[in-house]
C-alpha cells in the first residue's frame, strides 16, 4: 500500500494509515490518535504569543509530501555497550524490538508550552526518531552517535527522539540531521530527553539543514535528582529554525548547563526559545547561547529562567552573546527572570549584541593577518566560550567542521597556527 | 520644618497620606464613560474645537482597543465605575491665599507651599481634575519660561501648544494613553526659552481626593535649543477599599544641545492603579533623564521612554520599583536609538517585599544605521521575603552592527553574612537590613534632590522595620 500525504491533509484516517504502514501495536496507535486529538485541541501559534512574536509561520510549507520511509538512521554504538544493554537504534526498529521500553517512555509527557501544538503533531505523526537508552549503572565509554539525512529537501518530517539515562548511568549522544539545500521543507523533530538520579548525560545535537528548510523543534530535558546534564545545540543550517527548550530542573542537587552555537548568513531566521525551570532545591543551571551573524541573519532569543516559589538554594545564569557581522544582520536577545524565591545562591542573566571590536581586528592586522582571515579568528575565538566546554573530541570536530562552512575553513588549523 | 516629601512616606501599617477630605466637589460628573462625557469635558473647559475633536477621535481609540495583557493584572479595572471629572474650583490661582479652604489644608498637611519657598522656582498642585494652584519665580517668568496648568496654557499659549500636545504621543497610542488624551484635565506645561537655565526644580504635586477617581493629567515639556530644566512630581492619595485609577500622559520635547530631567516619586495608596504613559524625545546633542521612583500604587505600569532622534543624544533612565505586601510594580524603560552616535543607560533597582512583585521590563532598540550607538542596561533585584516576587523582562532589537549593547542583571536576597557582620558591630537586624538595602539603591538616590534623597533613607528604613527575623 502506498500512502503520499500532505503535512496540511493530514486527520485522523491518515494517523491511522502510518500505524497501518508500520504495523503498530494497539497501544502505539491508541497513543498516536490520542495526541492527534491533542493536536488538534492545541491550537498552532497565532503570532500573538510572546514566544512566537519574532517568527512568522505564514510561509511555513504545509503542503509539502510528508516522508514516510525514512532512510533508517546511521547509528554509532561503541563496542561493548551494546553488550551492557545500551540501545541505539531507530525509533521504528525500537518499537518492534523493545516494544516494552518505548512504550514506557514515548508520548507520556507534554513538550515546551510554547510549542505544544508541535509537540502534539509530531507525537501523532512521527514515521522515524531516535532511540536511545541508557540502562541503570551503565557507563557507556565512547561518542554514541545517530545521524539521520534526508533525502529530499521538499518534504515534512516529524521525528522523535528519545533519549533516556537511567540512575546513575553515564552517556554522551551526538545527533545529527542533515538535508539537502533546495526546495521549502518542514523539519519537525522533537527531543524528549530524561537524565535519572545521579545520571551523567552529554547531549548535542547538530543540525544541518538545507537552505530551504523550516526547522520548526522542541525539545524537553529532565533533570532528576543529582543528575549533571550538558545539552549543546549548533544549529547551522536551515532557512527558518524555532526552537522551544525546556530544562526542567526536577530533582534536588541536579545540574544542567544548556549551550547555544548559532551561525547564520543569508535571509536565515533564528528563533530560540529556552526556559529553565528550577523547581527543587539545590539545582544549578546555567545556559550560555553565542551567534554569529553574518549577511541578513536574524537571531532572537527569548529564554526564561524562572525560580519556583519555596526552593532554597538554586543558582542560575542565562546568557545571550551576538556578533553581527554584517550591517544588515541583526540580534533580538531577551533573558528573562522569573524569580518567586528568596532564598537564592545566585541569579544573573546577560546579553550582548555588537560588531567585532576595530581595534582587536587592527591588531590582529598588524600581526600580518588579512582583515578576513582576522575575522575568522575573532569568530572562532568568539565561540570559544562554549568550545572549550565540549570535553568530546568526535562531538567538538563535527560540531567545529559544520561551523567552518559558515565561518570559513580551516578555522581549528588556524587557531593551532 | 518637616521635610518636604511629599510622596515619600510610607509607614509599614499605615500609610500617612491614606485621609481624605469630606467637602462636596465643586463639580462631578456622573460615572463611567462615552463620547458624551468626553465632549462634556471638553465644553465645561471650553476648548478649541480641534482638541474636542481629537479627544473623539482618541476615544474612539481607547474603545477599539484591547485592555493590555501582557503585563500586571489589570482586570480590577472597571472603566464604567470611574469619575473621569471632578472638580473643587474653577481655576487655578497664584496665591496660595486664594486656594479653596479644604483644598489648602490638604496641601498644607502634605508640606507642599513650605516646599516653595525652600527650594524650589515653581510649584503646581493638581487636586482630582483640575490644577489649583500654580506658581513661578518672577526671574524666570521673566526669561520666558512659562510653567502653567496644561489647560491655562491651551487657553494662555493656544499655538505653542498645538505645534507640541500630541506629538510624542499621538491620540492613537497604546489604550491608556488613549484614554488620557480623551479625558485629560489637568498637568503642567513647561517651556523653557533657548539657552534658558532653570536651576531650581519646579515642582508638580498630584493628590487624588475622591473614591472611584481617576485621575489623567497631561504635562508636556519643551525645553528649547541649549536649554535646562529639571521637573520634580510627587502624587498621593487616599486609601479607599475600591479602585482609583491614575493614568497620566507626559510628553517631553527636548531640542537640540537641550537637558531635561523628570524625577517621579510615586506613592499612592494601595488601591490605585497607575499606568502612565511617559515619552520623551531627544534631539541632536541633547540630554534626557528620568528618574522613576514607584513606591506606592496596587498596581503601577509605567516604562519611561526615549527616543534619541539626534546625532549625540544621550538617553538615561534611573528605576527604583519598592512593593511590598499586594504591590505589584512593573516599570523600566525603553530607548530608542534612532540616530548615529547616541548612547543610553538604564539603571533599575528593585525590591519586593512580603507578597509584593517587582517587574524590569525593558526595550533597548537600535535601528539601522545608527552607527558608534552604545546602550547599557543594568538591573539588580533584592528579594527580601519567601513569598516575594521578581521579574526581569529586558527586550532588545539590534539592526545595527556597529554598536556596543549590554544587559547585566543579578538577583540576590540580604545575605546573612551580610547581616551577621553589621549586627556584630552592634545595630539590630532591622537596622542592618535597611543599611543593605539603602546601600542598594544609593546608585538612584544620589540623583535626587537632597531632600528627597534624605527622605528615601529614612523611608527604607521605616519600610525595613520588622521586615527581617
Amino acid at each position: 500500500m502506498t500512502l503520499t500525504q500532505t503535512a496540511s491533509a493530514l486527520d485522523a484516517d491518515a494517523i491511522g494509515r502510518i500505524s497501518d504502514r508500520f504495523s503498530e501495536p494497539d497501544w502505539l496507535r491508541a497513543l498516536r490518535a490520542g495526541w492527534w486529538d491533542r493536536a488538534a485541541a492545541t491550537p498552532p501559534p497565532t503570532g500573538q504569543e510572546e514566544e512566537w512574536r519574532r517568527t512568522s509561520l505564514d510561509a511555513l510549507p504545509r503542503d509539502v509530501e510528508l516522508l514516510l520511509d525514512a532512510p533508517l538512521l546511521e547509528t554509532h554504538l561503541p563496542p561493548d555497550a551494546a553488550a551492557a544493554g545500551v540501545i541505539l537504534t531507530d525509533l521504528r526498529t525500537a518499537v518492534r524490538e523493545h516494544p516494552d521500553l518505548v512504550e514506557r517512555f514515548l508520548g507520556r509527557t507534554d513538550g515546551p508550552g510554547s510549542h505544544g501544538h508541535f509537540w502534539a503533531l509530531a507525537q501523532a505523526a512521527w514515521t522515524g526518531g531516535l532511540f536511545c537508552y541508557v540502562p541503570p549503572g551503565v557507563a557507556v565509554d565512547g561518542t554514541l552517535v545517530a545521524r539521520q539525512t534526508l533525502p529530499r529537501a521538499d518534504l515534512a518530517f516529524h521525528p522523535i527522539s528519545l533519549v533516556i539515562a537511567e540512575e546513575g548511568s553515564t552517556m554522551t549522544l551526538l545527533e545529527e540531521i542533515v538535508s539537502p539545500d533546495g526546495a521549502a521543507g518542514w523539519y519537525g523533530g522533537i527531543a524528549d530527553v530524561r537524565a535519572g538520579q545521579a545520571a551523567r548525560m552529554r547531549y548535542a545535537n547538530l543540525q544541518q539543514l538545507g537552505d530551504g528548510a523550516w526547522r520548526i523543534g522542541a525539545a524537553r530535558v529532565v533533570v532528576d535528582q543529582d543528575a549533571v546534564v550538558t545539552t549543546l545545540n549548533a544549529e547551522v543550517g536551515s532557512r527558518v529554525t524555532k526552537l522551544g527548550l525546556d530544562v526542567l530542573m526536577t530533582g534536588k542537587g541536579g545540574t544542567s548547563k544548556v549551550l547555544g552555537l548559532l551561525a547564520a548568513g543569508d535571509d536565515q531566521q533564528i528563533d530560540i526559545n529556552t526556559v529553565q525551570d528550577l523547581a527543587a532545591d539545590h539545582t544549578t543551571s546555567d545556559l550560555l547561547y553565542l551567534s554569529a551573524l553574518y549577511d541578513r541573519a536574524h537571531a532572537s532569543f527569548y529564554g526564561v529562567t524562572n525560580v519556583r516559589r519555596g526552593t532554597k538554594q538554586t543558582s542560575s545564569y542565562q546568557e545571550c552573546r551576538n556578533l553581527l557581522l554584517s550591517p544588515e544582520a541583526g540580534a533580538e536577545p531577551i533573558p528573562v527572570l522569573e524569580i518567586e524565591a528568596n532564598d537564592i545562591l545566585r541569579c544573573g542573566h546577560g546579553a550582548t549584541a555588537g560588531a567585532i571590536d576595530p581595534t582587536t581586528l587592527f591588531y590582529a592586522q598588524t600581526r600580518g593577518l588579512d582583515p578576513a582571515t582576522a575575522e575568522r579568528m575573532i569568530v572562532r575565538g568568539f565561540f570559544e566560550q562554549v568550545v572549550a566546554q565540549i570535553v568530546d573530541e568526535t562531538i567538538r570536530e563535527r560540531i567545529l567542521g559544520a561551523l567552518a562552512r559558515r565561518i570559513g575553513a580551516d578555522t581549528s588549523d588556524e587557531i593551532a597556527a | 520644618m518637616a521635610l518636604p516629601n511629599p510622596a515619600l512616606t510610607q509607614i509599614p501599617g499605615g500609610y500617612k497620606y491614606g485621609w481624605h477630605d469630606d467637602e462636596k466637589p465643586l463639580q462631578i460628573f456622573q460615572k463611567g464613560l462615552d463620547a458624551e462625557t468626553v465632549a462634556k469635558i471638553s465644553r465645561v473647559k471650553d476648548e478649541p474645537e480641534w482638541m474636542t475633536k481629537l479627544r473623539l477621535k482618541a476615544y474612539r481609540h481607547f474603545e477599539a482597543r484591547p485592555m493590555p495583557n501582557w503585563g500586571a493584572d489589570l482586570s480590577g479595572i472597571d472603566f464604567q465605575d470611574i469619575y473621569y471629572y471632578v472638580t473643587g474650583t474653577d481655576k487655578a490661582v497664584q496665591s496660595w491665599d486664594d486656594v479653596p479652604d479644604y483644598i489648602r489644608r490638604t496641601y498644607d498637611k502634605l508640606g507642599i507651599p513650605e516646599a516653595e519657598k525652600k527650594y524650589l522656582a515653581g510649584v503646581g498642585g493638581q487636586y482630582d481634575s483640575e490644577v489649583v494652584y500654580h506658581n513661578i519665580r518672577e526671574d524666570l517668568e521673566k526669561q520666558g519660561v512659562i510653567f502653567l496648568g496644561t489647560d491655562q496654557a491651551l487657553k494662555e499659549h493656544p499655538e505653542l501648544f498645538r505645534e507640541y500636545f500630541g506629538t510624542v504621543i499621538p491620540a492613537n497610542d497604546n489604550k491608556l494613553a488613549a484614554l488620557n488624551t480623551a479625558v485629560w484635565s489637568g498637568g503642567s506645561f513647561i517651556y523653557v526659552p533657548k539657552g534658558v537655565h532653570v536651576e531650581l526644580p519646579l515642582q508638580a504635586y498630584f493628590r487624588i481626593n475622591t473614591q472611584n477617581m481617576g485621575q489623567f493629567e497631561r504635562t508636556l515639556i519643551i525645553a528649547d535649543e541649549g536649554s535646562s530644566v529639571h521637573y520634580v512630581e510627587g502624587c498621593t492619595a487616599p486609601t479607599y477599599s475600591t479602585a482609583s485609577l491614575h493614568s497620566a500622559v507626559v510628553e517631553i520635547i527636548v531640542k537640540k544641545g537641550a537637558r531635561v530631567r523628570y524625577t517621579t516619586i510615586q506613592n499612592w495608596s494601595s488601591n490605585v492603579y497607575n499606568l502612565v504613559t511617559k515619552r520623551a524625545v531627544a534631539h541632536e546633542d541633547a540630554v534626557m533623564e528620568w528618574v522613576d521612583g514607584n513606591l506606592g500604587s496596587k498596581v503601577t505600569m509605567k516604562y519611561p521612554s526615549i527616543y534619541l532622534l539626534g546625532e549625540r543624544a544621550h538617553g538615561e533612565v534611573l528605576s527604583i520599583a519598592f512593593a511590598g505586601d499586594g504591590q505589584h510594580q512593573d516599570a523600566g524603560g525603553k530607548i530608542i536609538h534612532a540616530a548615529p552616535n547616541t548612547t543610553s543607560l538604564i539603571t533599575s533597582k528593585s525590591i519586593s517585599r512580603g507578597t509584593g512583585r517587582t517587574s524590569y521590563r525593558g526595550l533597548i532598540k537600535v535601528y539601522p544605521g545608527c552607527e558608534r550607538s552604545k546602550s547599557t542596561v543594568r538591573c539588580d533585584a533584592l528579594i527580601l521575603d519567601d513569598e516575594a516576587r521578581s521579574d526581569t523582562y529586558p527586550y532588545m532589537e539590534i539592526d545595527e552592527e556597529n554598536v556596543t549593547i549590554g544587559h547585566e542583571a543579578t538577583v540576590s536576597k540580604v545575605g546573612s553574612e551580610q547581616l551577621f557582620y553589621l549586627m556584630s558591630r552592634g545595630l539590630s537586624e532591622a537596622e542592618a537590613a535597611a543599611m543593605i538595602v539603602n546601600g542598594f539603591i544609593e546608585p538612584i538616590v544620589k540623583e535626587l534632590p537632597m531632600e528627597y534623597a534624605v527622605e528615601m533613607n529614612r523611608l527604607i528604613q521605616l519600610q525595613m522595620e520588622g521586615a527581617v527575623g
